[in-house]
């Protein structure tokens, strides 16, 4: 079986008109295609960036406030510009997109426009027809260290598409290569790996993006890596829509890359622990990876790779007696109560302490509220993480 | 439970209320005689009018029913038009000519404080009182914008020549929208597109010249909602600028400031919600007081509606909105009759059979939420529409036929009593509307009131059908069992919060696109009829030259460095304002005399932080 098509989607700069692009992008899914998904508002040069790291074959832009002709060719200017034209533009507007317009879209570099009335079924076989074969090799002068990374992530995740069952043997080789912490730390300076885990809607995604904005800020110098997970559709392609949510992780400073579970479950795909590992020697001070939301019994950072684990909780988990079922409880470094300007807040924190004094380990609880602007808790938890006696 | 859970039970007592006054209206006989007596009163005193081919019509139209029971269930159960629960308009005589000739003493009764039914607030009763004289403006109210501040000045001059009153409505462009200067890093493509580009309040100034801000017969609506206080302020500068201070009460209008449909549809929000939020409260504490006459929140559905929502989804969380509006504001200490009568509605009219009842039902069901649960006044009940047809109904197949489709959503909108309205032009999916066919789109609204004798002479003419009545009954209780979904939640916030609202509009938009192409839903001259295939129009594009983007761009320049030490001081100040918590609007109309739309903005967000979006 061939790796899913990848795509990222995305809408303008000052456009909010988001609806014919998220019906798109189901469509998409549904037809096998997994969909980098960015958001809207989004400025020409962090659609390129995240184009090139997510490694895409192409990238769709749905425009529906003019400025279109612009902006379609400020994008294709800058893949050339970065000699990552190999990722296909393509996009639409309804009625907004003239053909005199496409034929100067086109003459700048754009592959495709879809006109009014185009259907999606036309959508999802052009892409399917037009972006489906093998990733072309760069051509033309040294490629950027990010289009490197990006290739070789890309070639992880495909030696793995569709080799279900055969994971073990894999994964031995991986972990035959496996370096040990010290021999990792020796290296300059020393990449710290944080795993973060937790519950859907605990709010992980914007845990990240608000640690890497502090990180930003204090180490202005630093390189992050982000390796986000989203759930595959059973039998489909997969929304990737971190990115969409994480405004302060669209940087220079930030590599970020998505990717799919493709039918693995416990919130990793198969092929995370083989690209943790080379992002984990690809010279970032700070590697962060977040699972997808997981069950009690998930215990996803097992490989040894990663430094710190955090698990986020919501306070609303139900009742105390479900806080023996959860495994992370007992294996976490930290763990966060977020979201806790609500109501059952302390009372969870209360009941968090108690679970984990039981473990007797040297376990860190701390409570954020990560969508309050400036929260300390988010600082503390910031503070933690990038003290030096791990 | 929150305000909306006590809604739902408002909604339902009342309606058991009404069976109940029904029932003893037939058992009571004294109390069924007063009904009675009071319809025939009503109907005694309606006056005639005459058609121009000399056809007697009463002003208003009643059902023929003369029973005590169905009486009472028409009179408690939708009231006559400006009557609790106003189910058949906010006002009366809405699109009526003037009475040729007037009969003394036959002007129309309307109640007082529109009450009829359990109240926690107050006397029971209707009071009768004289009506007001009959409005002179239209409902007419045409969005425009583009270009820059002078091109849309004249496309206003251009369009007020079509109508009998100063009635504007003004569209801003991505940048302005999003409280992004025309000067900022790639957006020089959008300047001046899908709407006008304001950068400072001298923009402002050249917007509205040649009008009289402050005369009773002008109005000003301005659809913008993240950055909407601080545009607020500009306008009012720039009253000030022309007219004085003196022109501020007399100023009068519309700022949609709605940013529960822009987190749950429109997506053009720029603050987190809660400072959003507090920044919206701070302007509608302010003008409320200051500005009696300006409506400082139009609580809107049609960017859900567009957005792919059903009607009952767009309705049901544009209603909910309202009251999650009502019950922040009441928590601030606003007395409900301050706040309540200032805040006004805008829906999107499409072609589903549901917007034959949409407003009507959510008349009622604001009327009697703002009154048993918040205790309003009957100034306060009355739910103001501006109504919209529906953009993404037109399509660009044969467009020409979007001219039928308009009029057919016009002709829905002023059956349910919308009390202003937008008319779309056939070219919209092409482009910002040319002269050409935006005078159609107000030529359209002047048939159906002017021309037309639909409306001109009766009120109440076509509601009331037993279609209609069936349909606003389904559409009530749909409406209703959405509140209780979101009441789930624990309320609108929290439903926000949980991305309800925003995924119940994607689905319903994903199956809407899909019913297109399996045939339940036919467009026509698109999957029906269509064997015009693949001609791409010759439409006129209405695009902002370059050189325009230019002088936008160089003027912002300019104002800059004029006010640079200025601009450090005020946005110092207005730092210090925010950061204290105390109502911020009073500085930020100084700010703006000397500061640009994104410096403010970013200074803002340096101390309460950007918008995550959802997706």
């Amino acid at each position: 079986m061939a790796a899913p098509i990848r795509v990222l989607t995305a809408v303008p700069i000052c456009d909010g008109h988001d609806s014919a692009i998220n019906t798109i992008n189901l469509e998409f899914i549904r037809h096998g295609i997994e969909v980098v998904y960015l958001g809207y508002h989004r400025y020409a040069t962090d659609m390129v960036r995240a184009a090139i790291q997510e490694d895409v074959k192409a990238l769709g832009i749905s425009s529906y406030n003019g400025g279109h002709v612009e902006f379609f060719s400020e994008v294709a200017s800058l893949l050339k510009k970065q000699g990552a034209d190999y990722i296909k533009v393509f996009g639409g507007g309804g009625g907004t997109i003239t053909g005199n317009d496409e034929v100067i879209m086109r003459r700048n570099g754009i592959d495709k426009i879809f006109f009014a009335g185009t259907s999606l079924t036309d959508m999802v076989d052009y892409v399917h027809k037009q972006y489906g074969g093998p990733h072309k090799p760069f051509r033309g002068r040294k490629p950027s260290a990010d289009m490197q990374l990006a290739r070789k992530l890309t070639e992880i995740e495909d030696r793995y598409a569709g080799r279900k069952g055969k994971r073990s043997t894999l994964l031995r080789k991986a972990s035959a290569g496996r370096l040990s912490k010290e021999k990792r730390r020796s290296k300059k300076g020393g990449t710290r790996v944080f795993g973060f885990t937790g519950p859907g809607g605990a709010g992980k995604t914007t845990l990240i993006d608000e640690l890497v904005l502090r990180l930003r800020k204090r180490e202005p110098k630093a390189r992050i890596a982000i390796l986000s997970h989203d759930p595959s559709v059973v039998g489909a392609g997969a929304l990737l829509g971190d990115r969409a949510t994480m405004i302060n992780s669209q940087n220079e400073c930030v590599f970020m890359r998505s990717m799919a579970t493709r039918g693995q479950a416990g919130g990793l795909s198969p092929a995370t622990e083989d690209c943790l590992k080379l992002l984990a020697q690809s010279g970032f001070d700070y590697v962060i990876i977040e699972t997808v939301g997981t069950g009690q019994e998930a215990m996803p950072f097992q490989s040894g790779l990663v430094d710190k684990t955090v698990l986020v909780m919501n306070p609303d988990y139900g009742s105390r007696l479900q806080l023996q079922k959860i495994v992370m409880l007992d294996l976490a470094d930290i763990v966060v109560v977020n979201k806790s300007d609500q109501e059952r807040a302390r009372t969870a924190t209360a009941e968090i302490g108690r679970r984990l004094d039981q473990n007797k380990r040297s376990q860190v609880l701390v409570s954020t509220v990560a969508n309050r602007h400036r929260d300390a808790g988010v600082d503390e938890l910031c503070d933690l993480l990038t003290e030096q006696n791990v | 439970m929150s305000k909306l859970g006590q809604v739902v039970e408002a909604v339902e007592n009342y309606n058991e209320f009404v069976l109940k006054e029904v029932k003893r209206a037939r058992a009571d006989e004294a109390f069924g005689q007063q009904m009675v007596d009071r319809w025939n009163d009503v109907k005694a005193k309606t006056p005639i009018g005459t058609a121009p081919t000399g056809l007697k019509l009463p002003r208003l139209a009643l059902p023929e029913i003369d029973e005590a029971g169905e009486i009472t269930r028409y009179l408690l159960g939708e009231g006559l038009p400006g009557e609790f629960p106003f189910t058949n308009g906010a006002y009366r005589e809405m699109y009526l000519e003037p009475l040729r000739e007037l009969e003394a003493g036959s002007s129309g009764k309307v109640g007082k404080n529109g009450k009829h039914g359990p109240s926690k607030n107050g006397k029971n009763g209707a009071k009768a009182a004289p009506s007001k004289a009959v409005e002179v403006e239209e409902p007419t109210r045409l969005f425009s914008g583009l270009g820059l501040a002078e091109d849309t000045n004249a496309r206003f001059h251009f369009l007020t020549g079509h109508q009998r009153s100063a009635r504007l409505s003004t569209a801003f462009d991505g940048p302005t929208l999003y409280g992004i200067d025309s000067d900022a890093e790639g957006v020089f493509g959008k300047i001046g597109e899908g709407g006008l580009a304001i950068d400072t309040y001298e923009d402002m100034v050249r917007l509205y010249d040649g009008f009289d801000m402050g005369s009773p017969a002008f109005s000003a609506s301005m659809t913008i909602s993240g950055p909407a206080p601080i545009i607020m302020a500009m306008y009012i500068a720039a009253a000030k600028k022309r007219f004085g201070a003196k022109v501020v009460p007399n100023l009068r209008g519309t700022i949609q400031a709605d940013i529960f449909k822009e987190v749950q549809a429109q997506n053009e929000t720029i603050f987190p919600t809660e400072a959003s939020l507090r920044f919206l409260c701070d302007m509608i504490e302010w003008t409320t007081r200051e500005m009696p006459r300006w409506y400082p929140v139009s609580i809107s559905g049609y960017h859900i509606g567009e957005a792919g929502a059903t009607p009952v989804q767009q309705a049901a969380y544009t209603v909910s909105n309202g009251f999650a509006y009502a019950e922040m504001l009441a928590a601030r200490g606003i007395p409900v009759d301050q706040f309540g009568p200032r805040l006004s509605f805008f829906l999107d009219c499409g072609l589903d059979v549901e917007y034959i009842a949409l407003a009507r039902v959510s008349r009622r069901i604001w009327a009697i939420g703002m009154r048993d649960v918040f205790g309003a006044g009957p100034k306060a009940q009355m739910f103001k529409l501006h109504t919209q047809t529906s953009g993404r109904s037109l399509v660009a197949a044969e467009f020409k036929n979007n001219l039928t489709r308009t009029a057919a959503e016009l002709m829905l909108a002023y059956m349910n009593g919308t009390n202003s309205c937008h008319s779309n032009s056939a070219d919209e999916p092409f482009t910002t509307p040319s002269e050409e066919w935006i005078r159609l789109a107000a030529h359209g609204q002047a048939i159906l009131l002017d021309e037309s004798g639909i409306f001109k002479h009766t009120m109440n003419m076509l509601s009331g059908s037993p279609g209609m009545k069936a349909v606003e009954r389904a559409v009530e209780t749909a409406m209703l069992e959405e509140f209780r979904q979101i009441e789930e939640f624990g309320g609108v916030l929290p439903a926000i919060e949980h991305r309800y609202q925003r995924s119940q509009i994607q689905n319903a938009a994903h199956r809407y696109e899909q019913q297109i192409y399996d045939g339940t839903r036919p467009i026509i001259a698109l999957t029906k009829y269509n064997d015009l295939k693949d001609e791409m129009p010759e439409v006129k594009m209405v695009r902002t030259p370059r050189a325009k983007k230019q002088l936008q761009v160089d003027r912002l320049a300019k104002f800059k460095k004029r006010n640079a030490e200025k601009a450090k001081r005020a946005l110092d100040k207005l730092a210090d304002v925010v950061e204290s918590g105390k109502n911020c609007f009073p500085t930020l109309i100084e700010t703006v005399e000397v500061c640009s739309l994104g410096q403010i903005t970013g200074r803002l967000q340096e101390i309460v932080g950007h918008f995550r979006p959802m997706v």
